[in-house]
């Protein structure tokens, strides 16, 4: 842990980082382009220079050196001592800024990036307030770069992160450089268009209003959005994203600073995930049938009404052998799988558990593309398994007490009629329920089904509830690697809809508002594995 | 100034003096045979002593550059850099032309001294005649068993490549050869690490000029004190003299490090003086990139401690052109600033965008729509780049601010008042359409 | 959408057209593997090797030599493009190229320049009407103790005055060195020509399809 002094303020530092990491870390806003942390250092855009002590060769006596050194390319080392207060950094920020909006459009009104573009807050921290610049701007053409991603070349700053990007990370080299001097572009090769797993995360590299995600092209000013943190429910990996969301709409998610799963990035199946979100199918109301009857009760009569009938289930099944049998989506936080085995469990101590059948598409996908043997170069996984919670509905199973069996298990069971109610949760982005298990309704005397779309359960089911997506659910999920990760809600659900995990907190007996984590206080008592939640270290304020 | 046995130039003329035969024949190839009954640390001792200066315009000791490879390396790179694109040097083409064998010798006794085991030697591709007299001439050593395997018979194992450019000056810089050698774009890379630790494909390399080569035969068939004799103290051996612009011989010519700017463009010798009589009005004595001398410092003299003294950068590629007093500063001006447009590889902010504003800057003065303020604008935008103050990854822009500096400074005077007659309603017709 | 972007995704050449690098070119390719250490580093022998034998590097021999090599065709491009030696488009069956430099501008360079223009009827970067010229400028050909010159294919030609410009062209083998060659590269043949010639030269209209010539900077 190097003590450094940044202009004159000691402060420390971890070790084997650049300075301009340690002084963004330690609250230093130092303006910079090319640098970004989880990518190479190129040390080009020359806009975190900053001054530096170093030894006189003659004397030996530490002195500032005449020269700017870029922060970004120097690494910290004890009682070394910097400045970015001098003039002539600020100098340099100046003119580097006029540099940079010399052949700019200037069409920030036009721009996406608008808002959170850091041509703007450099410039306007930093800059000058005009241009000295008489002549003609240079202009380049708009490109089309990929299924997903618009280049607009004249707002560029060359910082090539998109270009190291995927040369580093996702290892498909789409991007490139081409031409030289003051007509480089960002370009990729005809007909090889920017199109991997990983490409939307050259629109987050981009500093400026360069690269551009066609999906949000024009869809909302950047200032309107309010930003959730949630955890992406695409795949096991449960990489940390941010959901940003206007008036009850998701606008697009972006990946949050995770060191232990996804570091920086987040895979583009997990980014444009979430449109079933807003599916019209989706269903918004609970029904309760009894006989013929066919009702949409008030959602604070439900749990009561629910109740009700499990216990007059019991009373007219109870000591025939039958069972409850309930299966728990690993779509579903672990808070309210908890609450829901909770009350099952209570309703029926002998009840058999079941964790609903978990989507695999293809295989593992790791990047750099092409290092699947070396574990040590892994920089992102995408999982094959696309379900965000099957362990942490397993460690609720495991801690609930009683009988738990996979999904195959249970329906085959309950194809033998050995379940006489059952409790099915879906929530799946997908169709879900195939072959034998369509065929399930008529096998239980008492059915409850709780799904986002309507599935082939449903009109056998004596109470269907309206399930909710996890932007409008708080909760935690665990993932492959065992992080219990909490993720908040972003929007309410659909009129008529009601948060997952306050219906269960209702229903299995709570009284109040359900917070995930209230619920995990309560868990805790019996699963001590929730007792925390890991949160990733908070990204430095000035950093990008 | 005393008389000169030229050295490295001794071959020109030389009926068939690209031949391995003539070259043998004049006492060529002697000291590589010399160079390698000794250990390769005495070679490096030889020419660290000799204190052979960097030929390519930078002026680093060579030898000391030797000693700076890691001592526990396994493979080692040698990259001779034939990039030549300073403008107005040529002397690397007539070392090759003439002379190719000389080169070869020394890129042998180089390999041998800091034991590499390939050589790449890095050619522009506008050399199409040197590329092929060199590579004939490889041919012909490798025939002879000069190089390849167990080399004159030693144990001392040496390939030689030729490796072409393609048409960029940053080449010329040594990571940006490194980076093109690899088959990338030329982008300089970033330092540390030095070449010398990490390298061509990440290997311990040593990049040496042409011209620099040619001198370490020399030096190990006459001994570091030789070379230490020739020229001033500050500034020893031989060293090629470019002349080129409206003088009446222009051409490479050989000299000690004690001749004057006047002494090149006007002794018989050399330059010959003026054609037509004519008077020099700029004299860019160092190649562009080092700066411009008004008529009045002539004197100056083309050694590594002098140029300094007049404003200039240093000694660089020591290839002068004359400018005479018909030619308009302005064209000389954007004929300057559009090359280091045109050659900035775009990689740092400062150099990529200066360059092309301090040739739009210079293009419409040129144009007759300049501006009395645009002559500030540009010195700001030229002093604002470059490695000296930080700005950039390389030496290109440093190679930018000197010559527009010093014609902006030594001829304002002109500029001034060329802007000042510009007939207004042009000026403001030029700027509309600009505008 | 108000803008109207290039679209990129679009291949350069079809999908089923067949190889344009014969075998004999990529045997010559070959060759250069054992000179180096990555077979990225071949990549600047095997476009001299494509263009003396193409007259050109198109986007198709782009992605031929990106296989050959085991690299992504954006990494041949972005190579390509910055070197300014490369031409992505066909030229003419000879190439000029005359020096802008100082010492050829102070002796008198752009007379010649403009000559060349005039006689050719062409404008710089542009082709002969009847593809035998094509027309470029330079920054430096390191030729300055005889200026103003002019390379033509590969040789150079030294002192050009304005009046020899017609003498000069008018001779057939005025592209070719005399020097014995080395066989390691072939003398430029020169593919393209007549059928992609443009009358009167320009070229604004075919580079903005693909790489920008980077030699193309807005002079007026």
């Amino acid at each position: 842990m190097p003590k450094i002094i940044i202009d004159t303020k000691e402060i420390q530092s971890r070790d084997g980082i650049p300075v301009l990491q340690a002084a963004l870390e330690a609250g230093w806003d130092v303006p910079h382009y090319c640098y970004h942390p989880g990518l190479s250092i190129v040390a080009s855009c020359r806009l975190c220079l900053m001054e530096m002590k170093m030894p006189n060769p003659k004397t030996g006596e530490l002195s500032w050196a005449p020269k700017l050194v870029p922060s970004c390319q120097t690494p910290v080392k004890e009682g070394m001592e910097v400045r970015f207060d001098s003039p002539a950094v600020k100098d340099n920020q100046k003119d580097c800024m006029e540099y940079f909006l010399l052949n700019h459009p200037l069409d920030c009104p036009v721009c996406d990036q608008a808002g959170e573009c850091y041509l703007q807050d450099y410039s306007y921290k930093f800059g000058h307030a005009e241009s000295r610049m008489i002549d003609p701007k240079l202009k380049n053409p708009k490109k089309d770069i990929g299924p997903k991603t618009l280049l607009y070349q004249d707002r560029c700053v060359m910082c090539t992160r998109c270009v190291r990007f995927t040369h580093e990370v996702s290892g498909t080299h789409e991007l490139c450089v081409i031409n030289r001097g003051s007509r480089a572009e960002i370009d990729v090769f005809p007909g090889f268009p920017l199109d991997n797993p990983l490409q939307g995360n050259v629109v987050d590299v981009c500093p400026v209003g360069s690269l551009l995600d066609k999906d949000f092209l024009f869809k909302r000013r950047v200032w309107e959005l309010r930003s959730a943190d949630s955890i992406c429910p695409g795949c096991a990996a449960g990489c940390a994203i941010r959901i940003d969301h206007a008036d009850e709409t998701v606008y697009r998610l972006k990946p949050r600073f995770n060191p232990e799963v996804n570091d920086w990035w987040m895979c583009d199946e997990g980014r444009f995930g979430w449109k079933y979100v807003h599916d019209p199918k989706r269903i918004t109301s609970p029904i309760v049938r009894r006989g013929m009857d066919t009702l949409t009760p008030e959602w604070s009569e439900l749990p009561r009404m629910v109740r009700f009938r499990f216990e007059e289930h019991m009373q007219e099944e109870g000591g025939r052998g039958r069972r409850i049998g309930a299966v728990l989506s690993p779509f579903m936080s672990c808070e309210e799988a908890w609450l829901l085995a909770k009350f099952i469990r209570e309703a029926d101590p002998q009840a058999v558990l079941a964790v609903g059948p978990t989507p695999y598409e293809g295989e593992d996908q790791k990047f750099p593309a092409g290092v699947n043997g070396d574990a040590s170069k892994v920089k992102f996984t995408i999982l094959k398994e696309k379900a965000p919670n099957r362990r942490g509905v397993e460690m609720v199973l495991a801690a609930s007490g009683g009988e738990a069996v996979d999904f195959a298990a249970f329906t085959a069971r309950a194809l033998k009629g050995e379940f006489s109610a059952a409790w099915i949760v879906g929530g799946y982005p997908k169709p879900w329920i195939e072959g034998d298990a369509a065929k399930l309704a008529a096998h239980f005397r008492l059915l409850v089904v709780a799904d986002i779309f309507p599935n082939p359960l449903m009109d056998g089911a004596a109470i269907v509830l309206p399930a909710c997506s996890w932007t409008e659910r708080e909760g935690s999920f665990v993932n492959a690697d065992g992080l219990v990760q909490p993720f908040s809600r972003a929007i309410q659900p659909p009129e008529g809809a009601r948060r997952d995990e306050q219906f269960l907190f209702e229903l299995a007996g709570y009284v109040g508002l359900a917070s995930g984590e209230r619920i995990r206080e309560l868990m805790a008592e019996k699963i001590p594995a929730f007792a925390s939640v890991y949160v990733p270290p908070a990204v430095p304020e000035h950093a990008h | 100034m005393a008389n000169y046995e030229p050295i490295l130039l001794r071959n020109r003329g030389v009926e068939g003096s690209r031949t391995l035969g003539v070259y043998e024949l004049r006492g060529g190839y002697q000291a590589v045979r010399k160079a390698l009954k000794m250990t390769p640390e005495e070679v490096v001792e030889e020419v660290k002593k000799a204190n052979l200066r960097g030929r390519g315009g930078a002026g680093f000791p060579a030898g000391m550059k030797w000693s700076f490879l890691p001592k526990d390396r396994k493979t080692t790179y040698l990259c001779v850099n034939g990039d030549e694109s300073e403008p107005p040097t040529f002397s690397n083409r007539v070392l090759m032309e003439h002379d190719p064998h000389q080169l070869i010798e020394g890129v042998i006794i180089a390999a041998y001294a800091v034991q590499a085991q390939v050589a790449y030697i890095y050619l522009r591709v506008e050399f199409h005649e040197p590329f092929h007299v060199l590579q004939r001439a490889v041919d012909e050593a490798y025939a002879k068993g000069y190089l390849g395997r167990k080399v004159f018979g030693s144990d001392f194992n040496v390939e030689v490549y030729l490796h072409r450019g393609a048409g960029a000056y940053v080449c010329g810089e040594e990571t940006g050869l490194i980076e093109s050698l690899e088959g990338k774009r030329g982008w300089p890379r970033i330092k540390p690490p030095f070449p010398a630790i990490e390298g061509l494909f990440r290997k311990p390399t040593i990049v040496n000029n042409v011209e620099t080569l040619c001198n370490v035969p020399h030096i190990i068939e006459r001994g570091a004190a030789w070379f230490t004799s020739v020229g001033p103290s500050h500034s020893t051996g031989p060293k090629l003299f470019c002349i080129s612009g409206p003088v009446n011989k222009p051409g490479c010519y050989e000299w000690s490090m004690d001749l004057s700017v006047q002494e090149l463009i006007e002794d018989p010798r050399f330059g010959g003086g003026m054609r037509d009589g004519k008077k020099v009005k700029c004299v860019l004595p160092g190649g562009i990139s080092m700066g411009a001398l008004c008529a009045s410092e002539l004197h100056m003299k083309m050694d590594f401690e002098d140029p300094r003294k007049f404003g200039l950068l240093g000694l660089g590629t020591a290839a002068a052109v004359v400018l005479d007093e018909s030619i308009d500063i302005r064209i000389v001006l954007r004929n300057l600033a559009r090359f280091y447009a045109m050659e900035s590889c775009g990689q740092c902010t400062q150099c990529r965008e200066g360059t092309s504003w301090m040739h739009k800057i210079a293009d419409r003065i040129a144009r007759g729509a300049g501006r009395l303020e645009d002559l500030d604008l540009i010195l700001q935008t030229a002093r604002n780049m470059g490695m000296m103050p930080g700005l950039s990854i390389c030496g290109l822009p440093d190679g930018a601010t000197y010559p527009i500096e010093t014609v902006v400074k030594k001829f304002r005077g002109e500029l001034e008042e060329r802007i000042r007659a510009q007939p207004r309603e042009e000026v403001g017709q030029t700027l509309a359409v600009v505008n | 959408m108000a803008w109207i972007p290039l679209d990129r995704n679009k291949p350069a050449f079809p999908k089923d057209a067949p190889p344009i690098l014969t075998e004999a070119v990529r045997e010559k390719i070959r060759f250069f593997f054992s000179r180096y250490a990555t077979r990225r580093a071949v990549l600047l022998p095997a476009l001299h090797v494509v263009q003396d034998a193409l007259g050109h590097v198109s986007m198709q021999a782009m992605t031929e030599i990106a296989e050959l090599l085991e690299i992504h065709p954006s990494e041949v491009m972005d190579t390509v493009s910055f070197y300014t030696h490369f031409w992505t488009h066909p030229k003419g069956k000879k190439v000029i190229v005359a020096c802008r430099s100082i010492s050829c501008e102070a002796l008198g360079g752009q007379k010649v320049i403009d000559a060349v223009k005039q006689h050719l009827h062409v404008r710089e970067h542009g082709t002969t009407a009847d593809g035998t010229y094509s027309f470029m400028t330079e920054e430096c050909l390191a030729g300055c103790d005889h200026a103003p010159c002019l390379l033509i294919g590969e040789r150079m030609h030294k002192q050009v005055k304005p009046e020899d410009v017609p003498k000069l062209l008018a001779d057939a083998g005025n592209d070719r060195i005399a020097a014995p060659r080395s066989d390691l590269f072939d003398a430029p043949a020169a593919k393209g020509g007549a059928s992609n010639g443009r009358p009167g030269g320009g070229s604004s209209a075919e580079t903005v399809g693909a790489t920008s010539d980077i030699r193309e900077m807005r002079e007026a």
